[in-house]
């Protein structure tokens, strides 16, 4: 058979498959040189040993902040404001971890407008998604 | 096509040699802040990390080799046999669960066997109720306390015996199920699309049906993904494949990419929350993503049969000991 005969795969997926992908990789090299910085250059937001024992000591993520970091929980993207500390650092990579299916899809959606990918309902469940992916990362799905 | 799976491999292989290789030049600098004292607990951050990147990627290995999601075993297998706090941990599992399926959906999406009709439109259920789990499990968490702590575990406890049950009586999938008749709603949503198998050399192309029940029972799925912060694979493979009748393949891939969209939905309310913290949430990602990695490995060579009963032993153990848990908290 061909390459020709064979069955493309559709543009919105293919676009979908690669902006995850490549952020999700981005995202993980941040992490992990955050996590690096982390323990040699120290400078954190959340104080490691008392972190670890907290931790151990099966105490909620409230108790933790307030020990740890000497502050509430701060409901948000703590992280953008504080990339000082390399802890923040490495929550950025994990947040750009959790956005990347949000810009994925809407790279889907701009690729089934592109392609006139029919019919038109998966255009509609695609822009379902993306809305609830983009309304709950900005934090506007939560309890807080 | 190729050439670009080539570089993805070397970059993920680049990825897990240079955080060892930074871990071990961690390790030797003397003036590490973090792990300069020994705590109470008994070990520094930085053996807390290492053995958390240790356990999870052996979570990882035994995940592969049983045929499941390594998201699957780290919510309960952490719940039931570590302290630390729930919430934090069904965090954690959701997000590894996410980033696992990030990964590994560009070359099913590329190649076209991830069908996206199919998981969009049920994409679209199962994040709805995932988000709806996830803000449940706050609400738990702030309003219920101790009770509501008690209730996840207890409740967790028996969904995990339930899947090894699963695991045990309904292993059986079909590779092609044979769909005699498809529903009129199922037919209008013309989900089917085409593709082209590699092992048998051809283009397969396959019908589904009971696109209704189906997209009801990603509802029920999504809620406890959401709630317990478990990766879904396990349940959405079986209803792809044997209630809408998609062939395992398909069922597969597609469940893969839909827990990176419902997950992803999930997880922000937790991170909200303040659940998810780099020291444990970082080990346990690089742990699992290795993990898979070495088990892909490892799977070509050995055979994996033995592997499966040792995962439902974990699974069946991490249930009893959560419920147990669960008990004395009441």
């Amino acid at each position: 058979m061909t390459e020709q005969e064979k069955p493309k795969p559709l543009l919105s997926g293919v676009i979908y498959g690669e902006i995850t992908f490549w952020i999700t990789i981005i995202g993980m090299i941040i992490c992990t040189i955050g996590i690096v910085l982390y323990f040699i250059i120290g400078n954190q937001f959340f104080d490691a040993n008392t972190m670890v024992n907290e931790l151990w000591a099966g105490k909620d993520a409230a108790t933790i902040w307030k020990d740890a970091a000497g502050r509430e929980v701060i409901h948000g993207h703590w992280y953008l404001t504080r990339l000082a500390f390399t802890d923040a650092i490495a929550m950025l990579g994990l947040g750009l971890c959790c956005l990347a299916a949000v810009f994925g899809s809407w790279g889907s959606v701009i690729g089934m407008i592109a392609n006139k990918e029919k019919p038109y309902l998966f255009l509609v469940f695609a822009i379902i998604i993306a809305v609830l992916l983009t309304c709950s990362a900005a934090g506007l799905v939560s309890l807080h | 096509m190729s050439k670009l799976l080539e570089y993805r491999k070397k970059i993920l292989k680049a990825l897990g040699i240079t955080c060892l290789v930074a871990i071990a030049i961690a390790a030797s600098v003397g003036s590490i802040q973090a792990a300069g004292s020994v705590e109470p607990m008994g070990i520094t951050p930085l053996w807390f990390f290492i053995i958390l990147l240790v356990g999870c990627t052996v979570i990882g290995i035994f995940a592969v080799l049983a045929g499941v999601g390594g998201g699957v075993i780290f919510t309960p297998v952490f719940m039931g046999f570590t302290p630390i706090d729930s919430y934090i941990i069904r965090s954690t599992g959701l997000f590894v669960a996410m980033a696992g399926a990030l990964v590994a959906g560009r070359p099913f999406l590329n190649k076209g066997v991830a069908n996206i009709r199919l998981l969009f439109t049920g994409a679209v259920p199962y994040a709805v109720f995932a988000v709806i789990g996830a803000m449940l499990a706050g609400y738990i968490q702030k309003t219920m306390g101790a009770g509501g702590e008690a209730f996840i575990r207890g409740a967790l406890g028996v969904i995990v015996i339930g899947i090894g049950l699963l695991f045990v009586f309904f292993g059986g999938k079909s590779e092609y199920p044979e769909v005699s008749f498809v529903d009129k709603f199922t037919e209008k949503l013309n989900l089917p699309l085409p593709y082209y198998e590699d092992s048998l050399g051809k283009v397969i192309n396959y019908k589904v049906t009971r696109a209704a029940l189906g997209l009801t029972l990603f509802c029920g799925v999504g809620l406890i993904s959401g709630l317990f912060g478990l990766g879904a694979g396990w349940a959405m493979v079986p209803v792809f494949n044997m209630v809408m009748a998609a062939p395992l393949k398909v069922a597969a891939t597609c469940s893969k990419v839909m827990i990176s969209m419902g997950d992803t939905a999930a997880v922000w309310p937790y991170i909200v929350g303040g659940g998810l913290f780099p020291l444990f949430t970082v080990p346990s990602m690089i742990g699992l993503i290795v993990g898979t990695l070495i088990g892909s490995k490892i799977m070509l060579k050995v055979k994996a049969g033995f592997v499966r009963w040792i995962i439902i032993v974990v699974m069946i153990g991490a249930g009893i000991r959560l419920i147990s848990k669960a008990w004395t908290m009441v």
